[in-house]
């Protein structure tokens, strides 16, 4: 083989589309070819260096919009959406619009974390993923001695599970998350109707903080610093239930 | 995949059957977006549309594999959004791109050169660009980046072995010799 058509085929033995008689003429070919041989090698380290780059997933927020659209398109004809669901509807794209401009602007100013009103954007995408989505968590139970183990190995830290079931906020399960790149842990809390997500993380320096609960874009947004940990708490539950959501989070973590 | 013509609106059982052959399929299409458009904005508005699209051409889908199908209605999407709006995003974008997030797991080191590939990658002309991501980071064979593509296998080929060089080229003057552990040519 000459160095022409072994050149040719450097491209094709790396990705694996040669047969395997092919191969092992390049195979033989490349022993005498040390330009082929740097060719093959420096195809090799780019596609090391390409597949080394982080996978972005689907933002949770994009993920909500399709399945939004999915469920009008799936909704019988002869059903029109009341005003009420049309109302819902702006609302809801309105929201949705300002949210991407507010992450996207995330995005592009730098780091999300830190910032007290940029980091609730993926916070709330986040929520987004668990209210609406079927697929509402990872691990299903409402046994924190399964909930807790399964972080185990998937995240870098051992966060704290309650089931708070007795005084009104059932545990459901948990899930992952990545916000600002970094995996984190999301508990996932029912209150009647209603789900609560609390994300965390262990915390820097700094004492304790009373939960700053806020409202926003329709939603309650609770954030806090307890016991080594970061929270960050979203729901469509009522502020108050919000306050006591996270001093039950508290007390649990301090007994 | 000859034209496709759009069919009446979808039934609740083709979404659900859409739902189920096409939505595990997001992640991957707003990875592709992310690289066609370099923005994540841009991605996100280019991936709902085009799983609106794909729903709309649902019913020209026969059980192919579904990933390619659908990261060839992104691409068309895309270039359908392009001729629309006219020029890219502008580059900016991308390099202010922060590096990765406060994972301790990833050392300063290793985390720039994670930026400077990528920057390096968006920097590629789109032909370059989008073969290299369906190869490498959407591990397509040669067949279906050619159907995505719509272009000959041959073609495939000496495109990709091009953009595999151009790439070499451009991380060589942006990396240091350790780091991008490429020969020189």
């Amino acid at each position: 083989m000459d160095c022409p058509t072994c050149e040719a085929m450097v491209d094709a033995y790396l990705d694996g589309e040669l047969t395997a008689t092919e191969s092992a003429d390049f195979e033989r070919a490349l022993a005498g070819c040390p330009e082929c041989r740097k060719r093959l090698d420096s195809a090799r380290a780019i596609g090391g260096l390409l597949r080394d780059l982080p996978a972005e997933p689907a933002p949770d927020l994009l993920r909500a919009r399709i399945e939004r659209e999915l469920r009008d398109i799936a909704r019988p004809s002869g059903a029109r959406p009341s005003d009420a669901g049309w109302a819902e509807r702006l609302r809801w794209m309105a929201m949705a619009a300002s949210l991407i401009v507010a992450v996207g602007i995330g995005w592009a100013g730098g780091v999300l974390t830190g910032r007290e009103r940029g980091d609730s954007d993926p916070l709330i995408a986040s929520y987004l993923r668990v209210a609406m989505a079927e697929h509402t968590v990872d691990v299903a139970s409402s046994d924190r001695h399964t909930v807790k183990p399964w972080y185990a190995g998937r995240i870098d830290y051992s966060p704290p599970v309650y089931d708070l079931t007795a005084i009104g906020f059932p545990l459901i399960g948990g899930r992952l998350d990545v916000i600002a790149g970094r995996k984190v842990a999301v508990l996932v809390y029912g209150r009647n109707q209603h789900k609560l997500a609390v994300s965390l993380w262990p915390a820097g320096a700094g004492a304790d903080t009373a939960a700053r609960v806020t409202q926003r874009d329709g939603f309650t947004l609770g954030e806090w610093r307890h016991g080594g940990f970061e929270w960050r708490a979203v729901s469509d539950v009522s502020p108050s239930e919000m306050t006591s959501f996270a001093a039950a989070l508290d007390r649990a973590v301090d007994d | 995949m000859a034209r496709m013509s759009e069919a009446p609106k979808p039934d609740s059982g083709t979404v659900e059957r859409f739902r189920v052959v096409m939505l595990p399929h997001l992640d991957a299409a707003y990875g592709f977006a992310r690289w066609l458009t370099r923005d994540p904005v841009s991605a996100q508005d280019l991936a709902q549309e085009a799983m609106l699209r794909a729903l709309r051409y649902f019913h020209a889908f026969r059980g192919e594999e579904a990933k390619p199908w659908l990261l060839r209605i992104v691409r068309n999407t895309w270039i359908d959004q392009r001729a629309k709006q006219g020029n890219d995003q502008p580059l900016e974008v991308v390099e202010n791109r922060p590096a990765e997030g406060p994972d301790p797991e990833q050392s300063a080191q290793a985390g720039e050169r994670r930026r400077q590939v990528a920057i390096a990658l968006a920097a590629l002309p789109a032909e370059m660009r989008e073969i290299l991501v369906l190869r490498e980071i959407q591990d397509l064979p040669y067949k279906r980046i050619a159907a995505v593509l719509d272009l000959p296998i041959g073609t495939v080929m000496s495109r990709l072995s091009r953009a595999r060089e151009r790439m070499a080229a451009e991380l060589r003057g942006r990396l240091g010799r350790r780091e991008h552990g490429l020969p020189d040519l």
